[in-house]
């Protein structure tokens, strides 16, 4: 599903260089729940933006979903990030668009079937609990609600594979809690998932492999 | 998903506002600075063929040639080259003409001792001679005719008509081109605009592998709109202007250049304006810049 291989990324800033990874080499099969933690600036972003191809590697070589990223063209960097959901810690909804509209935008713009949108963005908002807030705007939603929004956003084309980055960060436990549960359903259904994170706690909370950077550096991978 | 695009495309142009506002207005001024002179040349250039047809040389007898021989002179005028037709006319017929012209007060003419008017014949250039430069050399070949008395004609005047309608055309295409630019770049600065706007929404488009038609048509869209709406915009203006005006120019136009009627666009002419209008908010939408992705 996906595999890194020696893969570094230096980021230039004129004369200087900032090491973001470094020699960074896993795979993970299908279906996997992995975890990727440690500090803040260890690279865990860099390494989340490599799957989807909004970053290309300095170095090594990144494979997903069975296909090599080095030297796609646009066309096929678009049909990657279909088979990808993606999601923040900040959930960026669009503003002016109620919940459904915003998860039926991503259906519409990629293309599917007018009869299918209703129909499949229902589906993802029931399996994030958020159906009876479909005509709410993003303002009017509670941070848990936004980010379950985003969740669904991320599953509506059920999607094989979720990057999740930090989708906790802005939560209180509670809230942490209720949208962890619904990534652990998401993954239950067959979606290989791959879950960024700076709590330690959370993460060895999840009890799901882990993969430890600092640094740029891959130090530990467990579980 | 064209019908999303499109509603996506309006979204925008309500965002942009003001300056979308602004787009349009310059178009309507650079479509309507551009169709006003397109009318005027259209307009001349209608006086200057209805001329060419009718242009006309007239050679003057020294005397009248007994009836035996017109037709042996006008044969012979008729071979000379570039000559395209020749009409014979007679004193009596030259007089005849005279009293038509002179109407009630005809009589005047009859009491004339004897008929003063030379017969003549009107020469209809063809070729070559329906150019200034060779109608020239046709007015040497009839004056060197042994018959003829003096020839009078010329196309000079009607071709400093035509230079006057090439004229107003290039400055009209000149005053369009500035006032277009102007268009593109305001409907390039409303895009701008709204591409700032609308960043989340192309983040996202972007990061769930939207096509790239699908970012960018609606800014395409936008600025066609913009354009069609300031070409339709100058249209109603320049049909306004036209009813109100051509009453009052007719009469002028008819009297100077011969143009009785005032004509307005064409629909063909119609279409290609706003086909312009079209052309240039599209080309404003399409010339605007974004961030890419990675990509």
């Amino acid at each position: 599903m996906i595999e890194l291989h020696r893969v570094s990324k230096v980021y230039d800033a004129g004369p200087q260089k900032f090491p973001a990874l470094t020699d960074v080499s896993f795979r993970v099969d299908k279906g996997e729940y992995v975890v990727v933690t440690g500090a803040t600036g260890a690279g865990k972003t860099t390494l989340l933006r490599l799957l989807y191809r909004d970053e290309v590697p300095s170095e090594g070589e990144v494979e997903v979903l069975g296909q090599s990223l080095a030297g796609l063209r646009r066309r096929q960097v678009q049909t990657l990030r279909r088979s990808i959901g993606v999601v923040f810690q900040d959930a960026k909804l669009l503003p002016g668009r109620t919940v459904y509209e915003n998860i039926a935008f991503v259906l519409r713009v990629t293309g599917a079937p007018r009869r299918e949108i209703t129909a499949r963005a229902f589906e993802a908002l029931r399996a994030v609990g958020l159906s009876s807030r479909a005509q709410a705007y993003p303002a009017h939603l509670s941070q848990g609600e936004a980010q379950r929004a985003a969740l669904a956003r991320a599953i509506v084309r059920r999607q094989p594979l979720l990057v999740a980055d930090e989708p906790t960060g802005k939560l209180d436990d509670a809230m942490a809690a209720e949208v962890l549960g619904i990534i652990q359903d998401i993954w239950t259904g067959g979606t290989t998932v791959i879950l960024a994170t700076h709590q330690a706690r959370l993460a060895a909370a999840l009890h799901r492999r882990t993969l430890v950077l600092e640094r740029g550096r891959l130090v530990k991978d467990e579980g | 998903m064209f019908g999303f695009l499109l509603s996506e495309a309006l979204r925008d142009l309500r965002r942009a506002g003001r300056v979308a506002v602004s787009a349009v207005m310059l178009i309507t001024l650079s479509l309507g600075a551009a169709g006003a002179f397109w009318l005027l040349s259209m307009n001349l250039g209608r006086a200057v063929s209805e001329w060419r047809g009718h242009a006309r040389i007239v050679v003057y007898l020294k005397r009248e040639p007994p009836a035996s021989e017109i037709a042996a002179l006008v044969q012979r005028v008729q071979a000379l080259p570039d000559v395209g037709s020749v009409r014979y006319v007679g004193k009596a017929e030259a007089l005849a003409g005279l009293k038509r012209i002179l109407g009630k007060d005809a009589d005047v003419a009859d009491q004339l001792p004897s008929n003063p008017l030379p017969a003549s014949m009107e020469i209809t250039p063809a070729g070559a001679a329906t150019t200034p430069q060779g109608a020239r050399i046709l007015i040497e070949r009839l004056a060197a005719v042994p018959e003829v008395e003096e020839v009078e004609g010329g196309l000079e005047w009607i071709e400093r008509l035509a230079d006057w309608q090439r004229l107003i055309a290039a400055i009209g295409l000149g005053v369009g081109a500035v006032l277009a630019l102007a268009a593109i770049l305001t409907v390039t600065t409303a895009t701008t605009l709204v591409l700032h706007a609308r960043r989340p929404e192309t983040e996202i488009m972007r990061l769930v592998g939207a096509p790239e038609l699908a970012i960018r048509l609606p800014l395409l869209l936008q600025g066609m709109i913009q354009g069609l709406l300031g070409a339709l915009l100058a249209l109603a203006a320049l049909r306004i202007a036209h009813h109100f005006a051509a009453p009052w120019l007719e009469p002028l136009t008819n009297l100077t250049i011969g143009l009785p009627r005032l004509e307005f666009l064409t629909p063909p002419g119609m279409l290609t304006l706003l086909a312009a209008g079209a052309g240039l908010g599209a080309l404003g939408g399409w010339l605007t810049r974004g961030r890419r992705g990675a990509w």
